[in-house]
């Protein structure tokens, strides 16, 4: 919570601060290339899959994840081909079993989110600038979702 | 959503890149046109959660929500004018028309700022890749990140399919 919460107070503070400064890539990550981007955006998306795939209670939002990011990864390879870059690799599963509570499923679906906001800079291609965008609102309203999880968890105590 | 978006105050060509009638130049007064038709949905979207706080619209329970996306849409504002200041631009300031006086309490005022949200996102969605600079682009795509997040809290709230 506490990283969305400095998102937008970043925003905010934006208002008041040189873009000179933001442009700088202050507390984003400056990805310097479109293959950087699509292999950052493959291994964190593998990682939220197989987390939530272990969630039982979670069953058919897993799913409804899973088949949205087969769909992306699809639509990443083309994308791939056309800029031609490298395929995408198969990212290795952890030796250990990461861990699937809700804010660990949080830190990570929060990490694919930024991972395209901070990489459309990087893309150079307005159409593949508006395919990660509408990969990113998907990825965004997986997000809110497990916000909400969490919020209610909270709520609960 | 142009329905919103046209009440909002967006006027052509943002709103005819919209309707996918006009493709846009990556250019500098792309850029402007972008930022001013979303500060307007920006205005509007702070008037109308202004006003449903105001007069205690939103169902009971609900406020906290109200409050938090009020304060993104004020952070979106903020962002966007001193952009447009930056590169020596006016930003256009909200409309002295919005209309809410018939505004429905409850549920249905939900739907009313879902609405908004729905229009906001769609327009940053459709508009991004229009972007030609770095710093805008950025900041476009986190606005785009919270509208997703309202919308998809007033979707549930609506008991609407999320997943």
């Amino acid at each position: 919570m506490r990283d969305r919460i400095g998102r937008r107070g970043l925003l905010r503070v934006l208002a008041a601060t040189p873009l000179a400064v933001w442009a700088s890539g202050v507390q984003a990550r400056d990805y310097t290339s479109a293959a950087e981007v699509l292999d950052e955006i493959d291994r964190l998306e593998a990682d939220l899959d197989r987390r939530l795939a272990r969630v039982a209670a979670a069953g058919a939002f897993a799913a409804s994840v899973h088949a949205d990011h087969e769909r992306h990864r699809r639509e990443r390879a083309v994308l791939r081909r056309r800029l031609r870059l490298p395929a995408s690799r198969e990212a290795a599963a952890p030796a250990t079993l990461p861990p699937i509570d809700v804010e660990s499923l949080r830190t990570v679906a929060q990490d694919l989110v930024h991972a395209h906001a901070e990489g459309l800079p990087a893309l150079g291609d307005a159409a593949a600038v508006d395919t990660l965008a509408r990969h990113m609102v998907v990825d965004a309203r997986h997000l809110a979702i497990i916000q909400m999880w969490g919020e209610a968890e909270e709520q609960r105590g | 959503m142009l329905a919103t978006a046209r009440a909002a105050g967006v006027a052509s060509p943002a709103l005819a890149a919209l309707t996918g009638g006009k493709a846009l130049a990556r250019t500098e007064e792309t850029d402007l046109e972008i930022l001013s038709a979303a500060l307007l949905l920006e205005h509007h979207a702070i008037a109308l959660y202004g006003h449903g706080l105001k007069l205690s619209l939103f169902p009971p329970g609900l406020r906290a929500y109200a409050t938090e996306f009020r304060g993104d849409h004020q952070g979106h504002r903020d962002t966007q004018a001193a952009i447009m200041e930056e590169r020596g631009a006016v930003a256009p300031v909200p409309r002295d028309d919005y209309d809410f006086a018939h505004a429905p309490a409850g549920d249905d005022f939900v739907r009313l700022a879902l609405e908004i949200e729905i229009a906001a996102q769609r327009a940053y969605t459709g508009l991004i890749s229009h972007i030609r600079t770095s710093d805008y682009l950025l900041s476009a795509a986190f606005i785009l990140i919270d509208e997703v997040r309202h919308m998809t809290v007033w979707q549930r709230v609506l008991g609407l399919r999320i997943y």
